[in-house]
């Protein structure tokens, strides 16, 4: 039926559209595989970004956003190493959930990441917010919690990995709690006074901890912070009167953060939060097909329609393409040696990760 | 509230909303009536066709589908014995039983109302939701969820049945195919053996569906002839309405554990089917018919299973936590509509609300009318050989299980767990304790772990703790004092356990299967062990119990042994064909072993003349088709001759 759908819906375009008919994409059809379940919220981004990527494409390609959930994201983006085509109308759209085991030479791993282009990317920001029965009132007094703080979260080497990170480069003693199924029943836990600091992501940010910070039943401590120049500095947008791990770090300490543990999280972060939603493409893309996505993206960065509804569901965050996308991406995917041996040796003695 | 709720039912009775409800009760139904396709592929099938309604329509479509599956698998379950979704096994058990005794009538009427009543009951908790639902989802915290496992197993244990061993090893079997894949606790894969396609564990459709499916449709087609041997009437509908009425509190009970199981996050509508199921047979004076055919069986699984797929809404739109698979879906069309479900959304858009609540509450009605009206025509099928049947009914199976990652591994596990629940079928060993310990050993790690990580031991005291704990131990405080009673008036004592009856046995294949189980469970203590010690609790959980039940099972089985293999030969060569259908799947694609197998079907098995058989093959071969086409767009291809 997709398929049936997709022709008629290929042929209306077809009479409507037969000017827009000279594009790289022009005739072509775009396989968006996402390698997590339907409903889930790399799914739903892959489905909100799809008609603007429809529209502002040369040659109006049409778009097909295929589920392959399985292995936490691993199947699908084995899947995607197979059999993506080399022309660039298959894209992967994935998370750090894809990145981390990758970054972490993790058993069943088959795609080689870094070796993909970057087509787009879409930030996620996460906020990280605390229960006021710990008397914590902003970033700088989190030291002074008066109950031990609990974070609760879904696995060290997934998506909680920056998280955890950023309370390293802090120096805060949290005792984290893994395997939640999610960061939805982590929030649930939140309201049930099980664990007391979390994180969100930027939508449930907006519609479910805002409206408790309204409340008073949540205080919001800091982000994960933005790229500015190529460090993790900037504050980010959807939270903007909220300062960045790297301001709390430097009013906590009076200097910038450094070392180790900030090379980790600033890696780690940059591809969970600032390119957190990133569509790869086969290695041998052409540049054609790589000029023709950043080209979109400017595009649609200035479509007041997408715009309105960026505000709405982001925040209004914007994509981001081309070669520094690229190129600062590349770079948290091959960290150095001793980043690595810092994350392994942090996941198996802190967390029981076996390599 | 009574004003929006008008505005929002008058909203819904736009001819172009309520023809997309129907439409999405028409897609529900058919994918309930498929076993092995349920709500989840009802859903993500229709998703693509909302984007092109308006938001209330795209919407109310959805919900149509969610809220009939669960209606009609009944009917796959009580005529053919397989389960149209893994949540209606019991349904599969005791409805069949009946069938098979001429009175799928009765089966049937019962499973709709129960259904019907489930479903409004499940509405009305969505209408109730913001002042009564809402506070109780909070105070579900880790411990009491954990509390409700336990009485999840607590209730499990009456399907042990009279063989208390093989009871006792299908459960712990049970157990350990749930640890499979990431441990809870800490970051081990447990038993993956390196494989990628093990690192999520088993999916409960598959699990499911080769225990009960495919073993029951490999006996079927061995015996040839139609499903039931006798007429089945489906006409008369009067018993079926009279023995609802009968069980009327125990469908509302079941209607109330399976809104519970909807509260809980993740925990989806077999859990609380089991459970459900498990009251029903500590409620019942006379146990001996289950297993047999026990009609309150099906009232009360079918009444749980489809309160617990509305009431997964409650969590899904109060706190953006989807309560099943199906709700995840509902979330993110949600989501996709600009509506974003939380605290604000109930005060925001109270009119969507109850819009949800009409959609659902009239869909059950209205599903569970369908129902009874098409009953009549499918169970004339059941007449006809059943290798007539079975050919797409197998087909099927496939493709709702290749729905799990879309790759062979599921299609190879389908019939691995055939082979294994066909075993258990004829070595005697119950299939109910195994998938209800399949299905509890997760959620049972998973809140044990976080409770006693956040909590330590205090949790215990919690009085949510305590009133949960209490349905467990209030009953055995009666029965126990009861037995005192009885003890000291020298009467004798009745005999609890009597629970689901040993299914016939074949001895070679009981010793086959013990031998295979004892070399799993031991195979599986030499690994627990390099697992960190959080992650070793509830694999030994498992094979501590497995271990020596087993050894002792294998001990009996050569005790007992006869050789009796030849009995069920022709259908060891059934099981043979399927096992080998999966090879060449994998081996060179789906064309040509899936012809090979329709032909085998139709002409060997079904005697069907040739161009008749030509024929049926040919729409049966395209339907197949479409549903790759619909549901996912590429079906198998070969790994030597890649060619699908």
């Amino acid at each position: 039926m997709r398929k049936f759908l997709t022709t008629t819906v290929a042929f209306a375009a077809l009479t409507t559209m037969a000017q827009a008919q000279d594009g790289y994409f022009a005739g072509k059809t775009i396989d968006v595989i996402v390698p997590f379940g339907t409903g889930g919220a790399t799914y739903v981004s892959a489905k909100f970004l799809e008609p603007y990527f429809e529209k502002h494409l040369p040659g109006n390609p049409e778009i097909n956003v295929i589920d392959r959930p399985g292995g936490g994201s691993i199947l699908g983006a084995n899947w995607f190493e197979q059999n993506a085509k080399a022309d660039g109308s298959t894209i992967l759209f994935t998370t750090s959930s894809t990145a981390n085991p990758f970054v972490l030479g993790q058993e069943g791993v088959e795609y080689r990441l870094s070796d993909y282009r970057v087509a787009y990317s879409h930030p996620f920001g996460a906020v990280a917010y605390v229960s006021p029965s710990t008397g914590v009132t902003d970033a700088a007094s989190i030291k002074n919690s008066s109950s031990p703080l609990v974070y609760g979260g879904i696995a060290a080497a997934a998506s909680d990995l920056p998280g955890l990170l950023s309370f390293e480069v802090l120096g805060i003693d949290v005792k984290s709690v893994l395997g939640f199924t999610g960061r939805g029943p982590v929030r649930l836990a939140f309201e049930q006074g099980e664990v007391n600091i979390d994180y969100q992501f930027t939508p449930v940010w907006l519609t479910q901890v805002v409206p408790s910070v309204e409340e008073g039943n949540a205080v919001p401590l800091w982000t994960g912070g933005a790229m500015d120049g190529g460090v993790l500095k900037a504050r980010d947008p959807v939270a903007p009167d909220l300062p960045s791990v790297y301001e709390v770090y430097q009013t906590m300490n009076g200097q910038p953060p450094s070392g180790i543990e900030w090379e980790a999280f600033q890696g780690i972060a940059s591809v969970t939060y600032a390119y957190g939603l990133t569509g790869y493409l086969h290695p041998d893309a052409p540049q054609e097909a790589l000029d023709a996505f950043a080209a979109a993206v400017e595009a649609i960065n200035a479509d007041p329609e997408f715009q309105a509804a960026s505000q709405d569901v982001t925040g209004g965050a914007r994509l981001s393409a081309g070669p520094d996308t690229e190129a600062t991406i590349k770079a948290a995917l091959s960290p150095s040696e001793e980043v690595k041996t810092y994350l392994r040796s942090l996941l198996s003695e802190k967390y029981g990760v076996k390599f | 509230m009574i004003d929006n709720a008008l505005i929002a039912l008058d909203a819904l009775f736009e001819p172009m909303r309520l023809a997309a409800l129907f439409a999405g009760m028409l897609v529900g139904m058919i994918f309930g009536m498929l076993p092995g396709l349920g709500g989840v592929a009802a859903v993500s099938i229709l998703l693509p066709f909302i984007y092109y309604l308006d938001d209330y329509s795209g919407l109310a479509m959805l919900l149509g589908a969610v809220s009939v599956v669960y209606t009609s698998d009944t009917i796959t379950s009580v005529l053919l014995g397989a389960p149209g979704s893994p949540a209606s096994a019991p349904t599969a058990i005791e409805g069949h039983a009946l069938a098979k005794q001429g009175q799928a009538a009765r089966a049937l009427g019962v499973g709709f109302l129960a259904s019907m009543v489930g479903g409004l009951v499940g509405s009305l908790v969505l209408f109730f939701a913001i002042p009564i639902a809402g506070p109780i989802v909070l105070m579900l915290s880790t411990p009491e969820l954990f509390t409700l496992a336990l009485v999840g197993l607590f209730f499990a244990s009456s399907m042990i049945g009279k063989d208390l061993a093989k009871g006792l090893a299908a459960a712990a079997l049970g157990v350990l195919l749930g640890v499979v894949g990431p441990a809870q606790a800490a970051a081990d894969f447990r038993f993956t053996f390196g494989q990628v396609y093990l690192l999520d564990g088993f999916s409960l459709t598959i699990v499911a569906l080769g225990l009960f499916g495919v073993a029951e449709v490999i006996s079927m087609l061995a015996q040839g002839g139609g499903i039931s041997n006798q007429k089945m009437e489906v006409t008369h509908w009067g018993e079926g309405f009279r023995d609802f009425w009968r069980n009327r509190w125990l469908v509302l009970r079941a209607s109330l554990i399976g809104v519970l199981g909807g509260f809980v996050p993740a925990v989806g509508a077999s859990a609380s089917t089991w459970v459900a199921y498990g009251h029903a047979i500590r409620s019942t004076k006379d146990k001996s018919k289950f297993g047999k055919g026990e009609i309150r069986g099906i009232a009360a699984s079918e009444g749980a299973n489809n309160a617990t797929v509305i009431s997964d809404l409650v969590p899904t739109l109060l706190f953006s936590v989807p309560g099943g698979p199906a709700a995840a879906i509902f979330l993110g069309a949600l989501f996709s509509f600009g509506y974003y479900p939380g605290p604000r959304m109930v005060t925001q858009n109270p009119d969507l609300m109850f819009l949800i609540v009409w959609s659902v509450a009239l869909s059950s009605i209205v599903g569970a009318g369908l129902c009874f009206a098409v009953t009549p025509m499918l169970a004339r099928l059941t007449r006809i050989p059943f290798a007539i049947i079975a050919a797409p009914l197998v087909l099927v199976m496939v493709i709702g299980a290749y729905q799990a990652t879309s790759t062979i591994g599921d299609i190879f596990m389908l019939f691995m767990l055939g082979a294994l629940g066909w075993l258990m079928k004829h070595g005697g060993w119950p299939r109910a304790p195994a998938l209800v310990g399949f299905v509890l050993s997760s959620p049972m790690e998973q809140y044990f772990w976080l409770t006693n990580q956040i909590h330590g031991w205090s949790w215990v005291t919690r009085p949510g703790v305590l009133i949960i704990a209490s349905i467990i131990v209030i009953p055995l405080l009666i029965s126990g004092v009861r037995r005192l009673r009885q003890w000291q008036s020298g009467e004798a004592v009745a005999s609890e356990a009597e629970g689901v009856p040993a299914e016939q046995c074949n001895h070679s294949l009981a010793l086959v299967l013990a031998a295979l189980a004892s070399a799993l469970f031991l195979y599986a203590l030499w690994e627990t062990f390099t697992f960190n010690p959080a992650s070793r609790l509830m694999p030994l959980l498992a094979i501590a119990p497995g271990v020596p039940l087993t050894l002792w099972l294998v001990l009996r089985g050569v005790r007992e042994y006869r050789s009796d293999l030849g009995r069920d030969a022709g259908e060891l060569r059934i099981l043979a064909v399927l096992l080998a259908y999966a090879v060449a799947l994998w081996a060179i694609g789906l064309t040509i072993p899936t012809l090979v197998l329709l032909g085998w079907m139709l002409l060997a098995k079904a005697q069907m003349r040739i161009w008749t058989a030509t024929l049926y093959g040919a729409v049966v071969f395209g339907l197949i088709w479409f549903l790759f086409d619909v549901l996912r767009g590429d079906p198998p291809v070969g790994a030597l001759i890649p060619f699908n």
